[in-house]
């Protein structure tokens, strides 16, 4: 049994080059709008608060700065606000929940939610082709995503900025390393980079869970686990700490690690001065100390370098900002690249 | 359970000259489909819709309102060929080229009379309606099937229901 | 050419086996009917014809040789899932804009006539079309890439039946206009007869049946007769038989040619009674070749 007319299109399958990559852009954007226009949305809203509230931190800050003589009550009073100022923004830690946020909520779903509707089924059976589709869905989300942190992170480096200025010890002025953990990964290239990752992880997660809201918790449990893993051990040790010996007012920009005390050569104990040796040696009465641990209040450490203990220090110094940033932008870069190439793999071949 | 459906040829303006006719669908008869389109074009050659030259219906068309398989379309219209009356025009359609052969009026009294006799008979042998009509459908498919072999194998068949417990 | 070809096709989730030994091959200018009991593994075989499933065991090759899911098997198949898959935000034309990105091959014209003859709004968004909408949008976009073969899965599930009249008219006229080959998995027996010229019948992940419709009409006849002579009647491989205590009805693999034994009467047997009937006897078997079957037991006992 023969059907009647003549087929339509040619028998012969003599072209099949693959489908230009720009047939995806319309495909991308238009499936993937409501997504981004959110992440646009949450980074506009706090670019403006960043602008705003970096206006008057930057105001109080040069007001600070300018007063003299630096020692009068109206000077202490500009001190003392400026210190008081920067609220949630303070340390920075709010803000290591928006690459989070951004990678849960624009990168699990792209490919689950096409698993957990079936829409794959009509997605995976066009001309397109199944790994080529994903691909060309994951690479421009992930730039535009990636570019708009970096965006964003320029704005967070010049609202973090008076903070990280030498000499704000001096006049009494908040200072912290830019190595400090909050910080670290707001500013340079870390923003872009953690931004990347996360958007990776939530890819990988959507094509390994299949379904929507599985994948963003696995995503955001994942990056979590991944962004303290790496601000509380593997930053420290990108490069060997330096070593200091009795550096007892250390920069507020260096980042320390760990400070411990020697005697006649032996370890003698790490971090605070335990209580027995604190009353045999220097005692609150004789040294009037308050705390231990803190440089600038060191008349204690003085006490206990005259009894022969000797401090060491283990820091980083706030010069290896940029190096650091480059292995961690590096490695989070090389992970990013691997995962995505891992779920465009997983699409190639799974079965449905 | 009867589908009809209008002639697409006269909504789409007119452009192909439509058919005379058009073909409906029994789905519960137990006919085959294709022996339905064939039995209702003799029908309408019959009645005198149909004339010789006329176009039957496009088989686009036809699957078209119908929702059926377009080469059975095409088994009735080669059925019909067969039976010489219809021919196909390739990149034209399928058209009527001869009438049934009419049987003349006094061959049909005859028929008819003896007809009559045989069914008194059948009628005094105790034979009801049902029964009558199973023995006479029976005899005509035997007939059908030893003149032409196995070329009708449904030919002769039609009205034929399955046998249910 | 044959459209979709298998060799001991078998693919296995976990522990069971969904299709086995499948061996097909189903010729192209076709309307294939695609048949069987659910978990029969009809949805497993057409995912692995399109390319969405990879098999555990065997072969599958679609358009003459092509390896099922490659680029020019791609190119040249159109699928609709069950439950006609859409992206619910996007609206009609999106929809359309869409296919017309991913494929090759789109008739722009065809299917912006089609939503307009049908009278699907543009704008809308899929999500908000009725079923029957959203099932005939789905199979316009497919119908638009001009495939020389479309795979339905369960199409008409959903659909009441003027929606269901109206998919199949689209899906044969377009087989009609194109020489589109077509296949289809069903449940419903009673329309296969009008609209299926080659049938597949699939039981517990075994192909039982396949072939020509006419030529299976042809190579069985329903045989009514004695009861009591029923067991001894084995001159023909008996698929099922039905019996009461007078009577029986014995479904068997023969031609018209075949003489009927004396007392017996032979029918024609239905598309739809030949398809229950193997249905119910999962060991018998009618595949093209060398006699593949086997005798069944009869089965049913009325009284």
């Amino acid at each position: 049994m023969t059907a009647l007319t003549m087929p339509a299109r040619s028998e012969h399958d003599a072209d099949l080059r693959p489908l230009p990559w720009r047939r995806m852009a319309w495909v991308t954007w238009r499936q993937h709008r409501i997504a981004l226009a959110g992440v646009v949305a949450l980074l506009g809203a706090l670019a403006v608060w960043l602008w705003i509230a970096g206006l008057q931190l930057h105001h109080a800050y040069a007001a600070a700065t300018a007063c003299h003589p630096a020692s009068s009550p109206a000077c202490g009073d500009l001190v003392t606000s400026f210190n008081a100022m920067g609220g949630i923004l303070a340390n920075g830690f709010i803000l290591q929940a928006l690459p989070a946020l951004i990678g849960v909520f624009a990168g699990a779903p792209v490919l689950a939610r096409e698993l957990e509707t079936g829409t794959f089924r009509y997605a995976w059976t066009q001309g397109f082709g199944r790994w080529r589709w994903t691909l060309a869905k994951l690479v421009p989300l992930a730039v535009v995503v990636a570019a708009a942190a970096g965006a964003i992170s320029v704005l967070l480096s010049w609202y973090y900025q008076p903070y990280l200025a030498p000499g704000n010890q001096a006049l009494s002025l908040n200072e912290w390393s830019p190595l400090a953990a909050g910080l670290f990964a707001l500013r340079g290239i870390a923003f872009a980079a953690w931004t990347l990752a996360a958007f990776a992880i939530g890819a990988l997660a959507g094509i390994l869970i299949r379904r929507v809201v599985p994948a963003m918790a696995a995503t955001l449990t994942a990056y979590t686990g991944l962004a303290f893993a790496a601000g509380l051990y593997l930053r420290q040790h990108y490069l060997t700490p330096l070593v200091a010996r009795n550096l007892f007012n250390p920069p507020g920009t260096a980042f320390i690690a760990s400070q411990w005390w020697t005697k006649g050569g032996n370890f003698a104990f790490a971090g605070r001065p335990p209580i027995n040796l604190m009353m045999q040696f220097c005692p609150p009465s004789a040294v009037g100390a308050v705390g231990p641990g803190k440089p600038s209040e060191g008349t204690l450490w003085q006490c206990f370098a005259q009894h022969g203990y000797t401090l060491w220090t283990s820091y980083q110094p706030a010069s290896r900002f940029w190096p650091f940033q480059w292995i961690e932008g590096g490695w989070l870069l090389a992970l990013s690249v691997l995962l995505i190439a891992a779920a465009v793999w997983l699409v190639r071949r799974r079965a449905a | 359970m009867t589908i009809d459906k209008e002639d697409s040829a006269s909504a789409e303006g007119g452009r192909r000259p439509a058919s005379p006719i058009e073909f409906r669908l029994d789905p519960g008869s137990g006919v085959p489909t294709y022996l339905q389109l064939v039995h209702q074009v003799e029908h309408a050659l019959r009645l005198g819709y149909l004339k010789p030259g006329d176009q039957l219906p496009k088989v686009r068309d036809v699957v078209s309102s119908l929702a059926i398989n377009p080469n059975t379309v095409l088994k009735a219209y080669r059925d019909l060929e067969i039976k010489g009356l219809a021919v196909g025009r390739p990149g034209q359609g399928t058209f009527i080229q001869a009438t049934l052969r009419q049987v003349a009026l006094p061959e049909l009294t005859a028929l008819s009379r003896s007809l009559s006799g045989w069914l008194t008979a059948a009628d005094g042998a105790g034979l009801d309606e049902d029964g009558i009509v199973a023995l006479f459908t029976s005899a005509l498919r035997d007939f059908y099937e030893r003149r032409s072999g196995p070329r009708t194998r449904g030919g002769a068949a039609s009205g034929e229901t399955e046998g249910v417990a | 050419m044959n459209v979709i070809e298998t060799s001991g096709l078998g693919k296995r989730y976990g522990g069971t086996w969904a299709l086995r030994e499948c061996t097909l091959a189903i010729p192209a200018g076709h309307v294939a009917a695609l048949v069987g009991p659910n978990g029969a593994g009809k949805t497993t075989l057409l995912n692995l014809a399109v390319g969405l499933a990879a098999p555990t065991a065997g072969i599958v090759t679609v358009l003459g040789g092509k390896p099922a899911g490659s680029s020019a098997a791609l190119d040249g198949i159109a699928f609709v899932a069950q439950d006609t898959p859409l992206y619910k935000n996007l609206s009609a034309a999106d929809m359309v804009h869409l296919t017309r990105n991913l494929n090759r091959h789109f008739d722009q014209h065809y299917a912006e006539t089609r939503m307009g003859e049908l009278g699907i709004p543009l704008k809308r968004k899929a999500g908000r079309l009725s079923g029957g909408q959203q099932a005939q949008l789905a199979l316009t976009v497919a119908l638009a890439r001009r495939p020389r073969l479309l795979v339905l899965d369960e199409p008409v599930a959903m659909l009441d039946p003027i929606a269901r009249h109206d998919f199949m008219a689209s899906v044969l006229t377009a087989a009609a206009d194109d020489g589109m080959s077509v296949v289809l998995s069903s449940h419903v027996l009673a329309e296969l007869e009008r609209v299926a010229d080659y049938l597949i019948l699939l039981s517990r992940g075994r192909v039982q049946v396949a072939g020509d419709v006419d030529d299976l009409l042809t190579s069985h006849r329903m045989l009514t007769g004695p009861a009591a002579e029923a067991g001894r009647y084995a001159e023909r491989p008996v698929v099922h038989a039905r019996r009461a205590e007078a009577q029986a009805h014995l479904l068997v693999r023969a031609t018209p040619d075949d003489p009927v034994p004396p007392g017996w009467e032979a029918h024609p047997v239905s598309l739809e009674e030949l398809t229950l009937a193997y249905l119910r006897e999962p060991g018998a078997a009618a595949l093209p070749g060398p006699a593949r079957g086997r005798d069944a037991q009869p089965s049913e006992v009325t009284k």
